[in-house]
């Protein structure tokens, strides 16, 4: 102690202090982009453990969308009814291109929510032992489903182009503004989730029952002319806030040409999305606090 | 900050690589970890609302300080240990330090990239093979991926897993991991290195390469901090030593000064300790009364024992609960932390039956008396653990480092040989003879 006194006073900016205030959250943004070595680190280790002894290899990716199409068209088609179209060929095709679209978004909402929400309790003996970016861990997770939903799009994009009535180029970027868009809301939704979940494991146990809700809560499996031929304005509206909702029907109004959700909805939707990002970006910085004190 | 091999510049050697400004550490006991649910917190919540005056609300939690108001500066070029009993707060120190923990007040600075080996691999992926591992675990170190390039061959060659570089790491034997791990960790070059205890892993000869590697990092002109409970370590890499006591620092001075005051400190160095009856080491079923150590011949308690006479370590305890099952065991360290003997009083470890082991005990005092043989220990100090529980191996009372002692020769294993007897850690009498076998 006596040394301290003793030392040359270093010029304070010489030292780097550890937390300092950031209400917004904003810094830890900063340190992650500044590692994001890091992160590729960790998304090419979570696609290679992934693939790892896996006879198929990345075709799962392909697979698990593929099917779950299938299944529900045939279902939709041997309970007599049909799933968006009308029974025709290309009204088959069409449905498959719509369903498909749904899954792969969904796969990245599912698919990013289940890995992340685990990804720090998963790595705690790591958490308690070395500071790194705490957030890269749901991130990497995140990233790797916008792999997945990557994979599946040039899957989708024959399927289209070849059955159905095509693609809506002129539209397109609108289907990947909301591709965008999904992802922020997933990334407001994994850093609360995977931090809650850090402290509280129930989040774990409760979220698959969640998903399974919110996929019928949301135009997965059936076209938003199902929503907008049984529900009035204003359920239409409600329903649209939630914005997974808002940005598979987006997503497909733009690539597909499908009928576009009510844009009251969307806006309530965009704005859901906004304070869910800020309020997550808040809530992780002050969690990470208490982080290797309570994982 | 500092890609490359090289030293650092000297502009910076003497600036300050790491400050502490009054740090303290709370941990409020019996609050962590009691809502792991989330239902748990809420109801809790929900509770408190309606009857806020409840006793079991009213109860404050108790706060443990791990650490109050640490301050201190350490220099670039500077090599410091950190020494102290259990639970002195050096783990919380270097958790801090690291920015694994935020402490509860004061603040951190840290000049350049700071790098910390609490452990040896962490974040090894056991699917991965030893170079995806490398880069992994690099990139989690804080290197960039050109630094790891450029060091791979280097990493490779200390480690000495050269033809298991594509091998997955579950297939690799223990060792192999924990070279792997220093290795990496050792080429890291941060300007400030914080090492716990991971010199103390592997065989003899890597931790020999270590610690040579952790000098030579410091002759580099960075800092490093290691906490160790290898003192013979500490003081002869370190240019600087902190004794922590209780959380606070009890001495900063040099690695010499530091280690006599810590093994002055041990309080227990009267050949006897006990306790009064509130402060007493206790579970729901047992409190310890004293433990003691003694000549076999000398019904009082010594610090110091003749190394040909037996020596007896007595426990005395209460049972309080009719019908309460207990066991002994202690533990044998040496001054420097090496392990000596574990020992406990079931028929399998004792030379005789002892009568009360694994039996249903009358609420009583008991006391419990080990004899470890005469000409056995080396003239050195020991450090005794006792244990206390229902069931071996899962002790209910722990007191770690409760007594310490030393043995003292009296001459009377040297008559022929009169050279130092430093080194081993036990020195039996064991039975020799020669005799011719072969007759031409």
């Amino acid at each position: 102690m006596n040394r301290a006194t003793s030392a040359e006073a270093p010029k304070e900016q010489d030292l780097r202090f550890y937390g300092q205030p950031d209400p917004l959250g904003l810094r830890q943004l900063k340190e992650a982009w500044d590692s994001r070595e890091l992160l590729l680190s960790f998304f090419q280790r979570d696609l290679l453990i992934r693939y790892r002894q896996v006879f198929v290899g990345v075709l799962w990716v392909l697979i698990q969308p593929l099917l779950g199409t299938l299944i529900f068209l045939l279902l939709f088609y041997f309970m007599g009814a049909q799933g968006t179209g009308s029974g025709s060929t290309t009204a088959f095709w069409k449905d498959a291109s719509v369903i498909l679209l749904g899954m792969l978004l969904w796969q990245l909402v599912n698919n990013s929510l289940r890995d992340a929400t685990g990804s720090l309790v998963n790595y705690r003996h790591v958490i308690t032992k070395i500071y790194f970016p705490r957030m890269l861990l749901p991130l990497s997770s995140l990233l790797c489903a916008l792999f997945d939903l990557a994979v599946g799009g040039v899957l989708l994009i024959p399927l289209a182009a070849w059955f159905g009535q095509g693609l809506h180029w002129s539209t397109s970027w609108v289907g990947l503004l909301a591709v965008v868009w999904l992802a922020l809301f997933c990334f407001g939704a994994i850093l609360w989730l995977s931090s809650l979940n850090a402290q509280y494991r129930d989040v774990g146990y409760v979220l698959p029952f969640l998903m399974q809700i919110g996929m019928f809560l949301s135009p997965v499996v059936y076209g938003f002319d199902r929503i907008e031929s049984s529900l009035s304005y204003f359920w239409q509206v409600v329903y649209c806030t939630n914005p997974v909702a808002s940005c598979i029907g987006l997503a497909r109004w733009g690539l597909l040409g499908s009928p576009l959700p009510p844009i009251l909805g969307l806006v309530l939707a965009a704005l859901l999305t906004l304070s869910l990002v800020i309020s997550s970006l808040v809530w992780f910085q002050r969690s990470d606090q208490w982080m290797a004190d309570r994982i | 900050m500092m890609p490359g091999q090289n030293p650092i510049d000297d502009s910076r050697q003497n600036s300050v690589a790491i400050r502490l400004e009054d740090v303290s550490k709370r941990f409020r006991l019996g609050t962590i970890g009691e809502h792991q649910r989330l239902t748990e917190a809420i109801s809790s919540r929900i509770k408190s609302l309606f009857k806020p005056q409840t006793p079991a609300s009213n109860a404050q939690p108790k706060d443990f300080w791990a650490l109050k108001n640490i301050s201190f500066d350490i220099q670039r070029s500077e090599v410091v240990g950190i020494i102290g009993h259990n639970g002195a707060g050096k783990s919380t120190l270097l958790k801090i330090l690291s920015r694994i923990v935020t402490p509860s007040s004061g603040r951190v600075g840290v000049q350049g990239r700071i790098g910390s080996l609490l452990e040896v691999g962490t974040g090894f992926h056991p699917e991965l093979t030893g170079r995806e591992n490398i880069f992994l675990n690099g990139a989690i170190l804080g290197m960039k991926r050109t630094e790891i390039r450029n060091r791979f061959d280097k990493i490779v060659e200390f480690a000495e897993i050269g033809p298991f570089l594509d091998t997955p790491v579950k297939r690799y034997s223990s060792g192999m991991t924990v070279r792997l791990g220093f290795s990496v960790a050792a080429h890291m070059e941060p300007d400030v290195l914080i090492i716990d205890e991971v010199l103390s892993v592997g065989d003899q000869a890597f931790q020999n390469r270590c610690m040579g590697k952790a000098t030579e990092l410091g002759n580099q002109g960075r800092a490093i901090l290691v906490v160790s409970h290898n003192l013979a370590a500490i003081s002869n890499i370190c240019s600087r030593a902190i004794l922590l006591e209780q959380g606070t620092i009890a001495l900063d001075a040099s690695p010499k000064e530091t280690i006599r005051k810590y093994l002055q400190s041990m309080r227990y160095d009267a050949g006897r300790i006990q306790w009064e009856p509130e402060q007493a080491p206790a579970s729901q079923e047992v409190r310890l009364h004293a433990v003691t150590v003694r000549n076999a011949k000398n019904p009082s308690s010594a610090n110091q024992v003749d190394i040909d006479q037996p020596i007896v370590i007595e426990l005395d305890y209460e049972v309080l609960v009719q019908g309460a099952i207990n066991t002994v065991q202690i533990h044998l360290k040496d001054e420097n932390g090496v392990f000596v003997f574990s020992s406990a009083n079931a028929p399998s470890m004792s030379l005789q039956t002892d009568e009360t082991f694994g039996k249903p005990l009358d609420v009583a005092r008991y006391r419990t008396e080990c004899t470890v043989p005469a000409n056995f220990l080396n003239d050195s100090r020991y450090i005794l653990s006792v244990f206390l529980g229902p069931q071996i191996g899962k002790p209910t009372i722990q007191c770690d480092s409760v007594l310490a002692f030393s043995v003292l020769d009296t001459g009377a294993m040297r008559k022929e040989f009169l050279g130092s007897w430093y080194g081993p850690v036990i020195r039996p009498r064991l039975d020799w003879s020669s005799r011719p076998i072969d007759s031409y």
